[in-house]
């Protein structure tokens, strides 16, 4: 039996249930939400809670006794007696060891547990598949009973193949969305490297914000021997990411349409790392819808244009570039010009005004240069070897053009993974591809165009990527603001620090308010995290990054 | 049916239970005045050592008491009863009531840290009886005996109760207006006040009560002599209550009469705040024992402003102490002793028990505390009652 903290306080108005109970303990114990408490109960059994609200009460009938106490009113009192008060704890049952789920019984003692019976208690111990996404600390504020210890999940439910896609969302800067999701990616590339595992990954991920991922296969300096330590402890090295190639949008000038500075860039070349990826019309002419899926299309006049130049009608089979294929439109616009009375010279011309800004991109060129480093990202996105990592950047480009290339992406996956790409071997392919977009929301919200191909797309990775082994890891700021078959589909949560107002939202209806307003709280490198095979949610904390950190 | 404490006691007793309405007398009484202190006290002489004629303002001495030392009271006692009508039974074609009762007497302290904690308790469950339910004259061993055969029932060992004893009162004829019942209530009233004294006497064994570590008790310390009991005779065990102060929250003010027999009630009701009456000697007539009559200080301290309290009494309590040397029964308590106690009651006045006990003003808390954490101890009135 740990340390004796309190016992079990089963009242009229408050009894314990299968679900919950409350217990009394001292006003100076000092618990957090989380912690996990164990409990005697029946058969020799024990049951764990985990602490969801704490309340300290005392003898005062009320605010009036309280204002009296103090000679009416005077702030200097100092009483000879401190007024008789305790605290009260709340907790959720999470587990029996015997499987016994009756309350627990009244006066029964309540106590600190180990860090072995946490696991219990948490359903950590015997994890399938083990993949550290974290470690937790209890009892923090008191020095003899702290307990730090790792907390893994069984990678299966978080890349598949029985659970897949995971959420992550958070204010920016404060809930360092990007870092934990590094962290993660991290944990599953060493043990993809380190452990004989029968299937592999490879990862694409999308640098959405300045010089963020950059440079992740370099070590960040700044990093303190004790976050190295953690890294240890944890079972993973301190090295940042291998096998790391770095795809940048073209452009005549380097600083046009990347954060990068040239140095990086090359550095990175010389180490046969970095290239230029570019559209090419002839093969790329396919993916111009995802140019319009932020545009609202209700006549779906814009899909038909974009129909009638992929089936090659009119004069568009006989096009190779794309200052022809400008010309060719222009030619549509023309007053009198509409040969086909489906589709008005006005639509034309809106569809002119959109292509013509996008084309305007140093990225859509008359062909890419092997020797110059150029390629095209679904010829790149078709040879992804098993733990590689692609980093593509689109921080600079503007929102549309973010989304053009992140559709892109993950048609490249998609057909990757469904083998329509001819002279790949299977066994070439990696058995998952672990995408990552921040910023989801550009491209999944609830305010998106339901015909957005982007959507469609993504809805399409979340709910049939599982089994075909596509990995969609995501983040925003606000989840409630996501499509709700998007978020649905995802398996594992991760809610960092986030505001009040996004808390009374519907998405967190289900989390106890002690949580939610921990969410407010939560300081920069912890998490609240929901998984399947977790039988509460967890607060867990991870180290800072091992890579390398732009200020 | 079960076997429960009733059939057996009218078994053992032979007489015969008539199973009427039980009932706890302590939720039933008609609301009436009830006063801590015994009834017409005559306040008889200076209590101390200095003839002051006038209230003593001391709410500086309680302030400089704050900042330069300890409050001088470490324990805090009380004694509390619960009463119960379990049965009537007949002996002899007369009938009687049978009393039960839960007594409950603690004592807390209080830590460095300011916080209260338990330091004795004493739970006992009693009943009382004719002296007549037993038909011998060895009624003493008699119902120790039938104490000890109650306490061997399966139907209470499995409980994990125990009865402590059972009382007899006496079976006389009645005056008017008198009932058997309340010689059995006030039977187990004495056993209360014995356990009480046994308490004092336990922690003056213990040496833990000293100058700077008084012991308050609720109520007065003026305990009639009984007949029967290790502590009946005051006058005996009185330097036990060297470091022992008693505070009556309640007392008659109609009955404090000076030594010309005018009443004192006018200059306690104007008595202002913080401030304490002259200490009277007083004479106990009903605590007379073999060493004389037991001497008391008796002196009243205003620790609410009576512009807050629903009468001009609230607010106000009466401090008694005993005389032990011959020095404090000659002349009364040192004028410095009793301002020390006075001074550090006023700095127990905080906080209250305001919403949770009308007499908040009269109240100290840890008396209050003490109180509260005596009745915590009692079985509940119906599961008490079902033993029965």
């Amino acid at each position: 039996m740990g340390k004796i903290i309190g016992r079990i306080a089963a009242t009229e108005k408050n009894p314990t249930t299968i679900d919950d109970f409350f217990f009394w303990t001292s006003k100076d114990m000092i618990l957090n939400p989380f912690d996990v408490i164990k409990v005697n109960h029946i058969n020799e059994s024990i049951t764990y809670g985990v602490v969801e609200e704490i309340s300290h009460i005392t003898d005062t009938a009320s605010y009036l006794t309280s204002f009296i106490s103090n000679d009416f009113g005077d702030v200097n009192i100092q009483p000879n007696t401190q007024r008789i008060g305790m605290n009260y704890v709340r907790a959720k049952v999470v587990g029996n060891t015997k499987n016994i789920y009756i309350p627990v019984r009244d006066g029964e003692p309540v106590s600190l547990a180990t860090a072995q019976e946490i696991r219990q208690a948490l359903g950590l111990d015997n994890i399938k598949n083990p993949l550290v996404c974290g470690y937790l600390e209890m009892y923090e504020s008191s020095s003899d009973e702290k307990v730090s210890l790792p907390i893994h999940l069984n990678s299966q439910f978080l890349i598949g193949p029985e659970g897949a896609h995971m959420n992550i969302s958070g204010i920016s800067g404060l809930a360092a969305k990007t870092s934990y999701t590094m962290f993660l990616l991290k944990a599953i590339q060493y043990k993809y490297l380190n452990m004989e595992i029968e299937d592999n990954v490879a990862f694409v991920l999308l640098n959405v914000k300045g010089k963020d991922l950059l440079a992740i296969d370099e070590s960040n300096d700044e990093l303190s021997k004790i976050d190295k330590e953690c890294y240890l402890n944890l079972g993973l090295d301190d090295e940042p990411f291998k096998h790391v190639k770095y795809f940048y949008p073209y452009a005549d000038n380097i600083h046009t349409n990347t954060y990068a500075d040239k140095n990086l860039i090359e550095h990175q070349t010389n180490l046969d790392k970095a290239y230029w990826y570019k559209y090419i019309f002839e093969y790329d002419k396919e993916n111009l819808d995802l140019l319009f899926s932020n545009i609202d299309d209700p006549a779906q006049t814009m899909e038909s244009i974009i129909n009638y130049i992929i089936s090659e009608q009119g004069n568009f089979g006989n096009i190779r570039n794309w200052d022809q294929f400008l010309a060719e439109i222009d030619k549509h616009c023309q007053a009198g010009s509409s040969k086909d009375k489906e589709i008005t010279v006005a639509s034309w011309r809106k569809f002119k005004r959109i292509v013509r800004k996008a084309l305007n991109n140093h990225i859509f060129a008359l062909r890419a240069s092997e020797q110059d480093r150029e390629t095209r990202l679904q010829d790149s996105i078709k040879s992804i070897k098993k733990n590689e990592i692609f980093v593509i950047d689109i921080a600079k480009l503007d929102e549309g053009m973010q989304s053009f290339i992140f559709g892109d992406v993950m048609r490249a996956v998609y057909d990757l993974k469904l083998g329509q790409f001819d002279g790949i071997p299977e066994e070439d392919i990696p058995s998952r591809i672990i995408i990552f977009i921040d910023e989801l929301n550009k491209y999944a919200s609830n305010d998106i165009p339901k015909n957005s191909p982007i959507l469609r797309q993504i809805i399409d990775i979340t709910e049939r990527g599982r089994s075909l082994g596509i990995i969609l890891f995501s983040a925003e700021q606000f989840k409630s603001a996501i499509h709700d078959r998007v978020k649905g589909n995802c398996a594992t949560h991760a809610y960092g620090r986030t505001n009040a107002i996004e808390i009374s939202k519907n998405d967190y209806r289900f989390i106890p308010p002690v949580y939610k307003n921990m969410m407010t709280r939560l300081k920069q490198g912890e998490y609240i995290i929901q998984n399947p095979i977790f039988r509460s949610l967890l607060n867990i904390k991870f180290p800072k990054p091992l890579y390398k950190q732009f200020k | 049916m079960l076997n429960k404490i009733l059939s057996f006691v009218e078994t053992e007793t032979s007489g015969k239970s008539y199973k009427t309405h039980k009932y706890c007398f302590d939720g039933i009484e008609m609301p009436h005045l009830v006063y801590d202190d015994q009834p017409n006290l005559t306040l008889k002489q200076y209590g101390e050592s200095e003839k002051i004629t006038s209230p003593r303002h001391l709410y500086n001495k309680s302030k400089q008491i704050e900042k330069f030392s300890q409050p001088l009271f470490k324990y805090f006692l009380d004694g509390s009863r619960r009463t119960y009508k379990v049965d009537d039974m007949a002996y002899d074609n007369r009938v009687y009531p049978i009393i039960a009762g839960q007594i409950g007497v603690g004592c807390c302290e209080r830590d460095k840290r300011k916080n209260l904690k338990s330091k004795l308790i004493e739970h006992q469950l009693v009943m009382a009886v004719p002296e007549n339910a037993s038909k011998d004259n060895k009624k003493k061993l008699f119902f120790n005996n039938l104490v000890t055969k109650i306490n061997e029932q399966n139907f209470i060992k499995t409980r994990g109760l125990n009865f402590s004893k059972i009382l007899d009162y006496a079976d006389i004829k009645l005056q008017i207006g008198e009932k058997y019942e309340n010689l059995g209530i006030a039977k187990i009233q004495d056993e209360m006040i014995e356990q009480e004294k046994r308490i004092v006497s336990s922690l003056v064994y213990k040496n833990l009560l000293n100058e700077d570590s008084y012991l308050l008790k609720d109520g007065s310390l003026e305990y009639k002599t009984m007949k029967t009991g290790d502590f009946k005779d005051l006058s005996i065990i009185k330097s036990n209550y060297k470091c022992v102060v008693g505070v009556s929250k309640s007392f008659n003010p109609e009955k404090c009469i000076d030594a010309r027999g005018h009443s004192n009630a006018q200059k306690i009701a104007e008595l202002k705040l913080y401030h304490r009456t002259p200490a009277f000697m007083w004479e106990s007539k009903v605590s007379r024992g073999t060493e004389g009559n037991v001497k008391f200080s008796i002196w009243y301290l205003r620790i609410r402003d009576a512009k807050y309290t629903s009468s001009p009494f609230e607010g106000i309590i009466k401090v008694e102490k005993i005389l032990i040397s011959e020095q404090e029964q000659k002349y009364g308590l040192k004028t410095e002793e009793i301002d020390t106690i006075s001074a550090n009651l006023i700095n127990e006045r905080n906080p209250v028990c305001y919403g949770k006990d009308n007499r908040w003003a009269n109240h100290l808390y840890p008396v209050y505390l003490t109180e509260v954490f005596i009745k915590s101890k009692y079985l509940s009135n119906e599961y008490f009652l079902n033993l029965f």
